[in-house]
């Protein structure tokens, strides 16, 4: 049912097609000459629980895949959408079929070139078992249009498909048909990426290997996000794995490690007056967020969220979770991106209001029951805002309590209505790739606060299907609005990520996930 | 860990048999138990009069102040939150031994119980002791850390699990010196002249089983001073913002170098209890159980 | 001797059932599941029973329990949730590493502590004794995690002498593997060395106050000759039994410095199972180390009947 009339090439598409069009791409960083060859020794601090790189959507995981594998649609630097195993996206203006010509000449590490089949198991196999299926909802089928062609036949228009098909949350990779085929976990691992898999011995070290038979995408002139034209110069790379921070900071004092992820912020200030090494402050890393329970007292009440909202100083949670890297941002936005809606509620957050948290205290039903802050040992951050939050909120006179559990634990915990009122957690995929991930956590059967308002609802079928960019940030700025209003979660600023890499170590700029395309080693 | 309990009572279990006495007069002219006394004795009170000592709350934050430097103000500097290390170290020590003397207790008494009843008791000894040796077959700390995970972490359930992996020895080291006992000439004197079950194992066989089983404790104490410490530090033990010197070494580890105050001190305190308890322990051996002597 | 090595044999059966029984439980009543850390923190309900679903976590307790004895019998210890591969052999590939470690932290512990504890019975009452018997007690004292955190601060960052971490196995290179086993294996003897000085020095004692000795001495035989070859054999006897004790030590020890310098053995197997709640990792994982411990205790045991047979008739 194509109606040309009703569908007008929007925004959100529009812009995905123009970035293809115009072969954006960030040319490799200039200045000195790509030295090819060597090894890269990184440290990370969690074993990747799978390299299924559809089944995972831990950050461990990613750190590793995103160099493995490859999908139709990558993210820009800009974290815009743009083709990376599809030569273009071309959709119809109804938004109910996109087609995908892919590009010809991609080989696989086991050196069979990519054909639409390829593509067609994959995204079958995604459907069925991706950590973020739900992205495919809209897909009723995927059909094979020719030997290097697939289309997508959507059940409904979805302005922000591309955006969410583009998520290198679980990307939704590309692998030959024949390993889509077996169950989740049990593949070979192999991938369209500029670097393949070698081996991964768990609790050691992860070991990559520079992929010859690697194609670039000459639609670009060089890398951009995880897409572009990727240049390999690295003749190895290895991920070891170091869950102390200490360590981590202690192997690339020593020289073991070229690069190392999580650097606590006093070592990493320590090192900037080391010459021998590059700190690297990747600023908008996450949000630190406070999530309420709307479904146990004494959170289930309105206003006794309102006193806790009020009675916060973000201030000092930040200084104190972060190790003092941080921003104070009451947005739900990062400041500069599309959806950011101004200084909704900065009033209200920007600092504590004890008088009026204790108005909003007594005229809720609270009678000194325990709040329960719910955190996790295993993120120091969660635990450390956990322990101030719970100081802040004793002073106004709530008897909060925290709840430390082992990760594992906390997961299952917070799924039910008991055992938590506020959950601490740093999200960190959810902001960066838009307004969408974060809004959705606020309505439907999913939500982090275990129970939504139709406000939410309402807003954020607004934000999917807006036909333009104002419409849709309209329906964010009323999220924004609601969320200062109800309290499903309460935000305390933003996280910053500090990594440090040797001196030698060339041309490499924080992103969600290390690149280890055009970056190289001097000698 | 608990290899160090497993040394200490196996040498003490195998060669056991004596009655020895509990002479409080002789242990306290012992020299080895003033000297731990004395070092013992002062953690101790640290941790009895912790909120009189502390120069600050153990909790107040300071965000202005991280993991600053000692000075006048805080003599042992402060910690990611600005917390003043002294003050945490000192209310840490208290949550320490609290843990341990819980430990202690709750294995003492279970130890009692358990040990006196497989001793005496045929047909219990056989089902129970195949179940401590079952537990006992576990690498200590690794029981420890997997029933801390179960129990979800807080002070009573981390005393809790150092109990349930530290009873089993214990109750063995009852058990051994009941059966030495009950079969001794003036047992079954006792017997023969119509003393009734409870009343020859509390008067007769008890109060003689006890001196290696004080020996045992003291060794039960200084164990889970340091398996507390290690729990916290595996991120099961007590939960934050608890000051316990496992939590606070936990915290200060990724300042090993740009703060080494933070995890030095309390490290330094519980080297102190453990060594402190660890002479007292040698003092009793050597006091109450003369076959011992220079072990 | 054939009877009595069957009997102790058999012993290990009702006590490795009962380990097996404990981990069972244990991982039965831990709460949280592998279901949500495969899926993450945006898994929905019905994700997470779809998981459980497939790794049959839905059935009944005693159905997983029939379920996984019955593949026990078969010497099968099922398969990793999350490594993809079965127990045996994710345990079976971890354990050069902790017996790399144990063995040289063993080495170091016995040879050391023999010595320290000879010194020390040799120099009863002197400064020696009374110095080295402290410093044996302060090694008892430390906390080993916090000792190692120590080690690597002034070793390995300050002096730069030995890596920070990680391991480096012997085909690999062997000098490699002995500078990534140093620190280590030095953290884990400092404890045990403690125990052996003390044990041996009373041993030592014990034997030197025998009349033998002092028939030995009042037949004119150097007194350096008598502690080395008389009273030092017999010593060490009991020292045998330390070492089933050691084993147990060991396995625990290993752990929390497999932690401390992010060696890959199954210590750390282990811990990262329980938190990721990968049940048949830490359950045959358990198994197979009370089985080393029990297996080398009984081993201990028959050795010790064979270099004193009078221990057979005390039994």
């Amino acid at each position: 049912m194509r109606d040309r009339q009703s569908g007008k090439s929007t925004s959100v598409l529009g812009r995905a097609i123009a970035v293809a069009a115009a072969m954006l791409g960030f040319a490799a960083t200039s200045g000195s000459a790509q030295v090819a060859g060597g090894e890269l020794v990184l440290a990370q601090s969690a074993n990747p629980p799978s390299l299924d790189a559809m089944t995972s959507s831990s950050e461990s995981a990613r750190n590793i895949n995103m160099n493995i594998f490859e999908a139709l649609v990558a993210i820009d630097e800009n974290v815009d959408p743009i083709p990376m195993l599809a030569k273009s996206i071309e959709a119809s203006d109804d938004l109910l079929t996109y087609v995908f010509p892919l590009r010809e000449g991609v080989l696989f590490h086991n050196g069979k070139e990519m054909t639409a089949e390829d593509v067609k198991a994959s995204l079958e196999r995604y459907r069925e078992m991706g950590a973020t299926r739900g992205m495919l909802d809209k897909v009723k089928e995927i059909e094979i249009t020719g030997p290097y062609e697939v289309t997508f036949h959507m059940s409904e228009a979805t302005p922000t498909f591309i955006e969410g098909f583009s998520s290198p949350r679980a990307p939704a990779v590309i692998i030959p048909a024949e390993e889509a085929a077996k169950p989740a976990n049990e593949i070979e691992i192999i991938g369209t990426g500029p670097f393949r898999f070698v081996e991964f011995v768990p609790d050691d070290h992860v070991t990559l290997e520079r992929f010859d038979g690697y194609v670039p995408n000459e639609d670009f002139q060089g890398a951009t996000g995880f897409g572009g034209k990727k240049t390999a110069y690295l003749d190895r790379a290895i991920y070891r794995i170091i869950p102390e921070a200490g360590a981590r900071v202690a192997a690339l004092e020593a020289g073991e490690v070229q690069w190392a992820d999580q650097i606590p912020v006093p070592a990493a200030k320590r090192m900037m007056s080391d010459e021998t090494l590059n700190v690297y402050e990747a600023r908008q890393w996450a949000f630190m967020t406070f999530i309420m329970n709307w479904n146990l007292p004494p959170t289930d009440d309105v206003n006794f969220r309102r006193a806790v909202l009020y009675a916060i100083e973000p201030e000092e949670v930040m200084a104190i979770a972060t190790e003092g890297f941080y921003d104070l941002n009451h947005g739900w936005q990062y400041p500069g991106r599309t959806y950011n809606a101004g200084d909704i509620g900065k009033e209200i957050y920007e600092t504590a209001h004890p008088d009026k948290a204790r108005e909003f205290l007594a005229q809720s039903d609270y009678a000194g029951e325990e709040f329960l802050i719910l955190t996790d040992p295993n993120y120091a951050e969660h635990s450390r805002a956990a322990v101030v939050l719970a100081g802040q909120l004793n002073a106004i006179g709530i008897n909060a309590v925290v709840k430390q559990h082992d990760w594992a634990t906390v997961l299952k915990i917070r799924h039910s209505d008991e055992g938590w009122n506020g959950w601490t957690l740093m999200q960190g995929l959810e902001p960066f790739l838009g307004p969408y991930g974060m809004a959705a956590k606020m309505t439907g059967d999913k939500t982090h606060m275990r129970g939504t308002d139709p406000v939410f609802d309402e807003a954020y079928d607004r934000l999917i299907t807006g036909k333009t960019v104002q419409d849709r940030q309209q329906a964010f700025a009323d999220i924004q609005t609601a969320i200062y209003d109800l309290v499903p979660q309460i935000k305390l600023g933003d996280v910053g990520r500090m990594q440090a890499g040797s001196a030698r170590l060339k041309g490499f700029r924080p992103f969600r996930a290390p690149r280890l395309n055009d970056i190289w080693l001097e000698d | 860990m608990t290899g160090k309990a497993q040394a200490h009572s196996a040498a003490m279990a195998s060669a056991w048999g004596a009655r020895a006495r509990l002479g409080l007069g002789m242990a306290l002219r012992h020299r080895s138990i003033r000297v731990g006394g004395v070092l013992f004795g002062f953690v101790v009170l640290l941790a009895v009069f912790a909120d009189l000592i502390a120069p600050f709350d153990p909790n107040k934050n300071n965000f202005r102040a991280l993991l600053s430097a000692p000075d006048a103000v805080n003599i042992f500097g402060t910690d990611a939150f600005g917390r003043d290390i002294l003050s945490r170290v000192i209310h840490g020590t208290r949550l320490s031994l609290l843990v341990g003397l819980l430990v202690v207790v709750a294995t003492g008494v279970l130890g009692v119980i358990l040990g006196t009843l497989t001793g005496y008791l045929r047909w219990l000894d056989g089902p129970v002791m195949r179940v401590m040796d079952g537990l006992m077959a576990f690498p200590g700390i690794l029981l420890a850390i997997a029933l801390a995970a179960v129990l979800g972490p807080s002070v009573a359930n981390a005393a809790l699990a150092l109990t349930i992996t530290f009873t089993p020895r214990t109750a063995r080291i009852v058990r051994s010196s009941v059966l030495v006992l009950k079969e001794m000439p003036y047992v079954e004197a006792a017997r023969a002249c119509g003393a009734s079950h409870t009343r020859l194992v509390l008067k007769h066989i008890l109060p003689n089983a006890l001196p290696p089983l004080i020996v045992q404790l003291t060794f039960v104490f200084s164990i889970s001073i340091l398996a507390e410490a290690v729990l916290s530090f595996m991120g099961v033990g007590p939960p934050p913002p608890t000051p316990s010197l496992g939590n606070i070494i936990a915290e200060g580890r990724s300042y090993i170098q740009e703060a080494p105050w933070v995890a030095l001190t309390p490290g330094i305190a519980i080297a102190m209890s453990v060594l402190g308890l660890n002479i007292i322990g040698d003092g009793l051996r050597d006091t109450l159980d003369p076959r011992l002597r220079n072990l | 001797m054939t009877r009595y090595i069957f009997s102790r044999a058999l012993s290990a059966i009702p006590v490795l059932f009962v380990v097996s029984l404990v981990t069972f439980l244990l991982m039965w009543l831990v709460p949280g599941d592998v279901a949500s850390h495969i899926a993450g923190p945006d898994a929905t309900e019905a994700e997470l029973e779809a998981i459980r679903q497939r790794l049959q976590l839905d059935q009944p307790l005693h159905v997983q329990a029939l379920h996984w004895y019955a593949n026990l019998l078969r010497g099968d210890l099922g398969q990793s949730y999350l490594l993809h591969r079965p127990v045996l052999d994710a345990v079976v590939e971890r354990l050069p590493v902790t017996l790399s470690l144990a063995c040289m932290s063993l080495v170091l512990a016995v040879s050391f502590g023999v010595l320290l504890g000879v010194l020390a019975a040799t120099k009863h009452d002197t400064w020696v004794d009374q110095v080295t018997m402290t410093g044996a007690l302060l090694g008892l004292s430390l906390p080993d995690f916090w000792f190692g955190l120590v080690l690597i601060f002034f070793f390995a960052v300050g002096m730069g002498w030995f890596p920070t971490g990680g391991y480096t196995p012997f085909a690999e290179s062997p000098l490699g593997w002995l500078r990534s086993m140093t620190l280590p294996a030095v953290t884990l003897a400092i404890t045990q060395m403690g125990v052996i000085a003390r044990m041996v020095r009373s041993s030592m004692l014990e034997q030197l106050g025998q009349d033998y000795i002092r028939t030995a001495r009042a037949k004119g035989m150097p007194r350096g000759l008598v502690v080395f070859k008389h009273a030092l054999r017999n010593a060490l006897i009991p020292v045998i039994t330390l070492v089933g004790i050691m084993t147990g030590l060991l396995l625990g020890g290993t752990v929390v410095i497999e932690v401390v310098y992010s060696l890959p053995g199954v210590g750390r197997l282990i811990i990262g199972a329980i938190q990721s709640r990968d049940y048949p990792i830490v359950q045959g994982g358990l198994l197979m180390t009370a089985a080393i411990f029990v297996f080398v205790n009984i081993a201990v045991d028959i050795l010790y009947t064979i270099v004193d047979p009078r221990v057979r008739h005390d039994r």
